[in-house]
């Protein structure tokens, strides 16, 4: 074993990633830390085989989570007869958890649709996910068929919550954050262990388990004032799969509970617009005041501040009719916005 | 967890290098050019790929990386005619399956497509995600995205698109007026829960971009599309700043900044008191203003100039007027 560090130029993050995936797929029975500490190509020449390697082993811990964090699966054996022993652990890469399922194939026509599902992230960590995913499809060499027409789909999460959010889902970690429902004058602070991130009637919502009313909620990120923290030691076990389902159910039944019942003006943006709403229907041909000027729809809605936050762009487009809080709400808005912009402006303008 | 990325770029390498080896094998002898075209990468990136894996390996039994533990490829072959043959394997042989949170971006993507005409067969789509879930080292993270009806106007472009045929509908433009239009489809685009049509307008003789939701008797004619649409390029940005555009002046809390980030270019702010900031914002008309203030009330308020100002106060005492119903009923 080479005493001391070789003399070829260092080699790269890529290199030594790739090196140490290499060598513990290869291996059956695993590699001590000290193994691949001092045989790796990437650690060997930094090592020191009597001397302090406490860096080498950082950087040989970020490594393991890098890898795990790509999918890969980096197991740790732990020895039968001595399991305390942190010195004998072993660590490999099984080939039949790392290989892709042999059944896992896709057609022409579905690599298109995956290609397209990968070009809706255009920012944040899941474009760099996507854009991983899709490699990984490349691999299969399928050629993917074209679309008949060009698309560009592009979905934001622009809500500054997303990222940390989806990050705590991931790692079973419970958060805390100030949450503002409206009409409550100050925000709240919520302890939540994230179960699903689900994208619902254009917003993102939290579907989580709120640790302090020990039940189960939905937040809207909207809602969320202020960073979203990690509660130190507070983990959970992720509850698998169903769960981004199951809160597309519960808001799904929300949403068709909730009727609102809306006058338009017949040919606005509001008529064209509104009626194009899932289950926007028109109820009849002319209200029953015998206006034609005016229709009468019916909309169903998730939350009643969101939608009245819409309607009131609509201006005197818009006459809701029931239900009565919603009523309120965009006659608030609306007088709201009246007063705040009638008279000067309360500022000196330079 | 330390909350700490890895070395941007690093990943992507590790998964391409990763995913490149499969490929090679299924192939012979593949020209660099090839390879870069099927996954989307430069040339030199695939050139640089294949040195690293010709070199890597494992350390083997005497830990010294010896030949037989290494990659190796037909030298000759890819110096001088840039071709690719894999001549020795070592340790995978199969591409690696996704993460869970790889799997959970193709799945709500799909999701989120579901309208388009080309996921019409649900079923094909379940089966789909299905195979995605399967293909993951661990249950997808749990992102969902509700999935829209499928829409009847994406429908008939996608149909008039393969068909080389115009459409025409009724439109209702952001100032307001109504008119008839015959379009050349060129591109479906989409921002969240927005749909769009790009095209080239008969009418305006210039490629245009319309709502599908501001779109009304919607059909594709039997007039074939003209040649204006090939080798056009389109903007990449759907929001077209102009000339023309008005200047506004409006006070909003830094937080909501975010909300106008369609209108605000120059990102200039100008603190007030408090949270709350002074920007300027480009619209193209008081039409489209009045609407946008409307639906952020309590949010944004617009301060100058006094018409615009005026226009948006008007419209809610519009609104709000509708409401002083003399039976007292609001």
């Amino acid at each position: 074993m080479p005493t001391t560090p070789d003399h070829t130029p260092r080699t790269t993050v890529e290199e030594r990633l790739f090196s140490l995936v290499l060598a513990l797929i290869a291996t059956e029975i695993g590699l001590t830390k000290s193994d691949i500490l001092s045989t790796v190509q990437g650690y060997r020449q930094r090592f020191l085989s009597d001397g302090d390697n406490s860096n080498l082993e950082r950087q040989f811990e970020r490594d393991k989570d890098d890898i795990r964090e790509l999918g890969i699966p980096l197991e740790t054996v732990h020895p039968l007869d001595d399991p305390g022993n942190n010195h004998l652990l072993r660590y490999r890469i099984p080939k039949g958890l790392y290989n892709l399922p042999a059944d896992v194939s896709f057609s022409p026509d579905e690599l298109m649709l995956l290609k397209l599902a990968a070009t809706v992230w255009r920012e944040g960590s899941l474009s760099a996910e996507s854009r991983r995913a899709l490699t990984k499809l490349n691999s299969l060499g399928v050629d993917s068929s074209d679309p008949v027409l060009g698309y560009a789909p592009h979905l934001r999460a622009r809500d500054a919550s997303f990222a940390p959010l989806s990050k705590a889902l991931d790692h079973g970690q419970v958060v805390a954050f100030l949450y503002l429902k409206p009409g409550e004058s100050s925000p709240r602070r919520r302890r939540v262990a994230p179960r699903a991130l689900v994208l619902h009637g254009g917003r993102w919502h939290l579907y989580g388990t709120d640790q302090d009313a020990d039940a189960t909620r939905t937040f809207l990120l909207s809602r969320i004032v202020g960073p979203v923290v990690i509660v130190p030691g507070e983990t959970f076990l992720p509850s698998g799969e169903g769960m981004g389902q199951q809160a597309l159910d519960e808001l799904d039944a929300l949403w068709q509970a909730n009727i609102a019942e809306l006058d338009v003006e017949a040919g606005s943006d509001a008529a064209v617009r509104l009626s194009k709403r899932k289950a926007g229907k028109p109820m009849a041909d002319t209200s029953p005041t015998g206006n034609d000027a005016e229709s009468t729809l019916t909309l169903h809605y998730t939350d009643v501040d969101i939608l009245a936050d819409e309607l009131a762009g609509y201006g005197p487009e818009v006459y809701v009719r029931s239900p009565l809080a919603l009523r309120q709400a965009v006659r608030t808005r609306l007088v709201g916005v009246r007063d705040a912009h009638t008279g000067q402006a309360a500022r000196e303008l330079a | 967890m330390t909350g700490r990325l890895p070395a941007l770029g690093a990943s992507d390498k590790l998964t391409f290098l990763l995913s490149l080896i499969p490929y090679l094998m299924d192939h012979d002898s593949v020209t660099v050019t090839d390879v870069a075209a099927h996954f989307g990468v430069s040339p030199e990136r695939v050139r640089d790929a294949v040195r690293l894996i010709a070199v890597s390996g494992i350390p083997g039994e005497t830990h010294q990386y010896l030949d037989g533990d290494l990659f190796d490829i037909h030298w000759d072959d890819f110096e001088e005619y840039d071709r690719i043959t894999l001549t020795h394997l070592v340790a995978i042989d199969d591409s690696p399956r996704f993460s869970a949170r790889e799997a959970a971006a193709l799945i709500a993507g799909l999701q989120y497509l579901s309208s388009l005409p080309e996921n019409a067969d649900r079923d094909a789509v379940a089966s789909l995600m299905a195979k995605l879930s399967r293909g993951a080292s661990a249950p997808p993270t749990q992102l969902a995205v509700s999935s829209p009806d499928s829409d009847t106007a994406m429908a008939v472009i996608q149909a008039a698109g393969r068909d080389g045929v115009q459409v025409e509908f009724d439109y209702l433009n952001a100032r307001g007026e109504h008119d008839h239009r015959f379009v050349d489809p060129l591109r479906l685009e989409s921002v969240d829960s927005d749909w769009y049509l790009r095209g080239w307008c008969h009418l305006r003789q210039a490629p245009r971009t319309f709502r599908l939701d501001r779109m009304s008797e919607l059909g594709a004619t039997t007039q074939p599309v003209g040649s204006h649409g090939a080798g056009l390029m389109l903007p990449d940005s759907l929001f077209q700043a102009s000339d023309e555009d008005l200047s506004v002046t409006i006070e909003l809390p830094a937080s909501a900044l975010a909300l106008l980030a369609d209108y605000a270019p120059d990102r200039r702010t100008t603190a007030v008191t408090g949270h709350r900031v002074q920007t300027t914002l480009r619209v193209a008309h008081h039409h489209g203003l009045k609407r946008l203030v409307a639906g952020l009330a309590g949010i944004v308020t617009v301060l100058e100039p006094t018409e615009a100002r005026q226009a948006v106060a008007d419209w809610a005492a519009a609104g709000a007027a509708r409401y002083d119903d003399p039976t007292g009923e609001a």
